[in-house]
């Protein structure tokens, strides 16, 4: 059996090897961050509201995370933005209709613009009822 | 030492991660803000979550806060992200306003709704400060007549009806008389765009927050908020004493050309006047300027204009009428009346349909005073929101002279001894 010294040399070969090694574990663990982030998901477009039956005929229910309003009439169901289109504010339902917190705008229960300075009526969305007798409101 | 560099150069890499992979880790979860208008991730609230929101105008859901403000919307570095914020805290600075809150369906919209704030504001007497400018040119030679033809800051106005079109910038050092120089140099310390005086009293923003953003609350003690910076907040319930930051602190003295502050100490409202010999009404000193005052008087009409007579005018009859003629009324018929609008801003008085409010000579709306059914008035204060009742001057007592409307005929017989 040997007795090795390990010679200055050698000793600074392994030390930088060693350094060497842990920057480029690093820096690999860094590359490996960057080419894992993940972006801000896009707001969603499509929303599952649960079954057709929490919606009864007549109601008129507000989805304040969309946000909409919707409503099951007769004729169906429909869904209404309530995203004011002056500015995109959230506006309120009030019993003569809708208003805009942020600058007074006014709708009909239509989504029509009564008082501006909104000049487009509220946006329609589309509701589906699903084969399973789901809604899923399209807000794009 | 050869032979110690590649060991060197691996250390230096080294730290050089680990200092990076350190600054990384110092760095706070985002918090993400997609506000509605813009549709763009924004990592602001990551920092300033407690920032109370600005208005009810400007809910952060809606508007986030790059909008208007600024800055690198994905930085979490504090100086990187502030790094290109417009008008550093102040958005609303003339410097910017048109990048921070123009915008057809914002603050720089047509005139046809009143939405034209910014062409108002910077066009009008307390940016420009024209008049002074042409006052003082005129005093001593330098121009032939009081027409304005300089301002704070060069503009064109080819529509302005009042036969001033443009203004050039007023430069002081190009100017010869002595007198001039000293004014500009001394005397421009309350338009709009000038950076107020030292002193608590003096605190103010400037551009569109100088009057909408409160840095003095009544009893003046307040300024601690604004001297760190933290007020954060747009309104058109102005109280006096913002108005206070300009005026009503003292006197220029012409023959030294130098802002002579108040020396004394105002104790209550009615001694915040810096005038001793003038003489008040009540409604003068009992109410905050906005009350009477107009969006016009204060922010202009559009035009350009020499003197602030030009553009402030409403006087004592505006309200209370003469002997003859009761004040001038409209009934609100229209949901669209600009009214609506400004009462929903500052909602003091609920304002309905069918409401019969004053109005001034050029049909502008007081729309914080409304005809009662027995023929008085009722006044919500802007600022404060408290009721005031008062009655017309026709069929009453008075003994004015129809001909003398000025303030000063008034208040021969209703000033208030103090």
């Amino acid at each position: 059996m040997s007795n090795r010294t390990l010679s200055r040399r050698d000793f600074l070969k392994l030390a930088s090897a060693a350094i060497l090694t842990a920057s480029g574990l690093l820096g690999l663990e860094g590359l490996f961050r960057f080419l894992n982030t993940q972006t801000e998901p896009l707001p969603p477009t499509e929303f599952d509201l649960g079954p057709a039956s929490n919606y009864p005929p007549g109601s008129r229910k507000v989805l304040p995370d969309i946000p909409a309003l919707l409503l099951h009439a007769q004729s169906g169901y429909s869904a209404i933005s309530l995203v004011c289109t002056h500015l995109g504010c959230t506006v309120e339902s009030k019993p003569e209709g809708f208003a805009c917190p942020c600058h007074g705008s006014r709708f009909d229960p239509q989504g029509n613009v009564t008082r501006g300075p909104a000049n487009k009526p509220l946006r329609s969305l589309r509701v589906e009822v699903t084969s399973d007798n789901e809604l899923r409101l399209y807000t794009n | 030492m050869r032979r110690y560099f590649l060991l060197v150069a691996s250390f230096s890499l080294l730290l050089g991660l680990l200092i990076t992979a350190w600054q990384e880790s110092r760095h706070p979860k985002p918090i993400a803000l997609t506000p509605t208008l813009t549709g763009q991730v924004e990592y602001c609230l990551t920092c300033h979550a407690d920032l109370a929101e600005i208005s009810s105008s400007h809910p952060v859901n809606t508007f986030g806060c790059v909008l208007c403000h600024g800055g690198e919307l994905l930085a979490l570095d504090a100086n990187l992200a502030h790094s290109t914020m417009r008008g550093g805290k102040n958005p609303s600075d003339f410097s910017v306003v048109l990048a921070s809150c123009g915008g057809t369906n914002c603050h720089s919209g047509t005139a046809e709704n009143s939405r034209n704030h910014i062409q108002r504001v910077t066009t009008s007497i307390q940016a420009t400060y024209a008049g002074a400018i042409a006052n003082i040119r005129y005093t001593f030679g330098v121009q032939p007549d009081l027409k304005a033809v300089l301002g704070e800051f060069a503009i064109r106005v080819p529509e302005s009806t009042s036969g001033i079109t443009e203004l050039a910038a007023f430069n002081p050092t190009q100017e010869t008389n002595p007198f001039v120089q000293a004014f500009g140099h001394n005397c421009l310390t309350c338009h709009l765009s000038a950076l107020p005086l030292t002193g608590s009293e003096y605190i103010r923003y400037t551009g569109c927050s100088a009057c909408h953003t409160p840095t003095q609350s009544p009893d003046r003690t307040d300024t601690e908020k604004l001297q760190s910076n933290q007020i954060h907040k747009l309104t058109t319930a102005i109280i006096y004493t913002q108005c206070d930051t300009c005026h009503n602190r003292g006197n220029y003295n012409l023959r030294t050309m130098t802002f002579e502050p108040r020396q004394d100490l105002p104790i209550d409202r009615l001694h915040d006047y810096y005038q001793p010999i003038a003489q008040f009404t009540s409604c003068e000193w009992m109410l905050d300027c906005v009350d009477c005052h107009t969006r016009t008087e204060a922010m202009g009409d559009g035009n350009l204009y020499s003197v602030k007579k030009d553009i402030q005018y409403l006087q004592c009859k505006t309200c209370h009428g003469t002997l003859t003629d009761l004040p001038q009324t409209r009934t609100l018929t229209d949901p669209n009346d600009l009214a609506f609008r400004l009462v929903l801003l500052n909602p003091v008085i609920d304002l309905n349909l069918g409401d019969t409010l004053l109005i001034t000579e050029k049909d502008e709306p007081l729309w914080n005073i409304r005809v009662l059914p027995d023929g008085t008035y009722e006044l919500f204060g802007k600022a404060d929101g408290q009721r005031y009742v008062f009655r017309p001057v026709k069929g009453s007592a008075c003994l004015q002279d129809p001909d003398r409307q000025d303030s000063g005929s008034c208040h021969e017989c209703h000033s208030v001894e103090r």
